[in-house]
């Protein structure tokens, strides 16, 4: 493929931000407000970091887009280039914050110019360069379960009822299946290949790369829209079980969003599913919360080879670099490094699940707002379900776990 | 870079926002979302609004469950305007709109 207009080898099957990462490539694009330069952080689909224009279409997630041959990739957002950004100067002319209610409204002339300077400033990429050539017809499942998400409870949920003979279809966003398994050392690749082609042989219909985009409740009694490559599908379905896991999410620390800082899942990611050591030498910074995943990441990190060190968010007071993190500043000194890794509890991802109707709780060990359950499962919605992280972080064998027990629950209940 | 502590990297809100907009009287998290602009950019809100939502109960002493989540809209993801052009629900309202096309 083709990355800001040098040839870069990839492999098939991986995606252009792996690929992106694995031959150097750093800076992406930049953030609409200061220009701060962004890239990849989650590789999961769910930040904005990744943004590129793709074969002319602007605004899609290369951590989500699998490399093709001659695929001409592009960073956005930037003059005159993502890595040299002039407009990169705001950051440092409003150092302190900028407050777009009250700039430049004193005056009605000086206003004008700076909602002129603003509109160019601001705005996400360019407009595509050719319409769409065609426009795909919409597709339709009418099942007797639909499970939203394919990491380890979501597959052990749609195996199960499948078994069962219920018709089920599993939706889920990733270039392939497996959720956080695909992320954590302790489980793996193999482990999560095998749990997507059992899923499959039970007889669940898995839509990979597709993506719940809303939930419309006054449509034929509920559908639920969702986004695959090539079309839209409207599914509609008796039971539903949510199984979306966590998002990643940053640390409070100064410049926390400096390119080189990755969420520890993103970084378990790339090592595990991908065979890529994005760092040499590693500083993690955690919470007491994930003590436990980052021991086994960073055993695996320096298995692989790279100096890990451990801080506490706590410890931390900011981070340097020019275009890629150096160094991290700590409260006992510097510490020098190449990628900085940060593992906080992932957020509930339940804002679907909320277009249902289902209860939510804000809970700091939950990660964020978790969906409220009872013991079999159920959300405060009818026929509406949820298992695994969704429900408040747990990690990736007992979420699997949680999700066979909640599958058995729903055949249960007809 | 200069410091800033960044709670929502899609809009560039910080912290000290966060804070500027407690101090302003906006603390519903309504509000924070519409004086910030935080959640409302490609991620809405997959990264930040959980990580909003906690400063928010610690800045304003709240318990965490007192503070409820923004309303969720659809697209939950970017999603090419071409995919939903042959949906039945998007001709739901043809006749309100204008039939002649450039």
């Amino acid at each position: 493929m083709r990355l800001s207009g040098s040839s870069v080898r990839a492999y098939a099957d991986e995606s252009i931000a792996a690929a992106s990462i694995a031959c150097g490539s750093r800076v992406l694009s930049r953030s609409l407000k200061y220009h701060r330069p962004r890239t990849f952080f989650c590789f999961e689909g769910h930040c904005s970091g990744c943004l590129v224009r793709l074969g002319g279409v602007p605004n899609l997630r290369a951590c989500q887009s699998p490399c093709t041959p001659g695929a001409e990739v592009e960073g956005q957002n930037a003059f005159p280039s993502a890595e040299i950004d002039l407009l990169g100067a705001v950051d440092f002319l409003f150092s302190r914050g900028m407050d777009h209610h009250t700039l430049m409204t004193g005056s009605s002339v000086l206003n004008k110019l700076a909602n002129k300077v603003v509109r160019q400033l601001s705005g996400l990429g360019k407009l595509p360069t050719h319409a769409a050539a065609e426009l795909p017809e919409v597709g339709r499942f009418d099942v007797d379960v639909c499970v939203i998400g394919g990491g380890p409870a979501g597959l052990a949920a749609a195996s199960t009822t499948a078994r069962a003979g219920r018709r089920t279809v599993l939706v889920d966003d990733q270039l392939r299946p497996g959720g956080s398994m695909r992320t954590d050392p302790r489980v793996g690749r193999a482990l999560a290949e095998h749990y997507g082609a059992e899923t499959v042989r039970t007889g669940v219909a898995v839509l990979a790369r597709s993506t719940a985009i809303g939930f419309f409740p006054e449509d034929d009694g509920g559908v639920l829209a969702v986004s695959a490559p090539d079309r839209l599908y409207r599914i509609y379905a008796r039971h539903w079980i949510w199984a979306t896991g966590g998002y990643v999410v940053n640390l409070p620390f100064p410049d926390n969003d400096r390119p080189g800082v990755l969420a520890a899942r993103a970084v378990g990611r790339l090592l595990v599913d991908h065979g890529i050591l994005a760092g040499e030498r590693v500083c993690i910074v955690e919470t007491p919360a994930m003590e436990q995943d980052v021991t086994a990441l960073a055993q695996a990190l320096t298995g692989a080879g790279a100096d890990v060190t451990r801080v506490p968010l706590a410890d931390v007071v900011g981070t340097r670099g020019r275009g890629w993190i150096t160094a991290i500043d700590t409260k006992r000194g510097k510490l020098d490094c190449d990628l900085v890794a940060v593992a906080a509890t992932p957020a509930p991802a339940s804002e679907g699940a909320r277009q249902q109707g289902c209860s939510v709780v804000l809970d700091e060990h939950a990660g964020g707002f978790k969906i409220v359950t009872d013991d079999a499962g159920r959300t405060s919605t009818a026929n509406v379900w949820a298992c695994g992280d969704v429900t408040g972080y747990q990690g990736p064998a007992a979420a699997a776990a949680d999700g066979a027990r909640v599958g058995a629950n729903v055949v249960e209940a007809g | 870079m200069a410091g800033k502590i960044v709670l929502c990297r899609c809009e560039d809100v910080t912290l000290s926002d966060l804070e500027h907009s407690v101090s302003r009287g906006y603390r519903d998290i309504e509000e924070v979302k519409r004086y910030t602009g935080f959640g409302t950019g490609p991620c809405q809100g997959k990264e930040c609004l959980a990580v909003v939502a906690l400063q928010l109960a610690r800045i304003t002493q709240q318990h965490p469950s007192a503070i409820p989540p923004f309303t969720s809209r659809p697209p939950l993801a970017p999603t090419p305007l071409k995919l939903l052009a042959k949906d039945p629900g998007a001709h739901r309202f043809a006749d309100e709109t204008d039939e002649g096309e450039d």
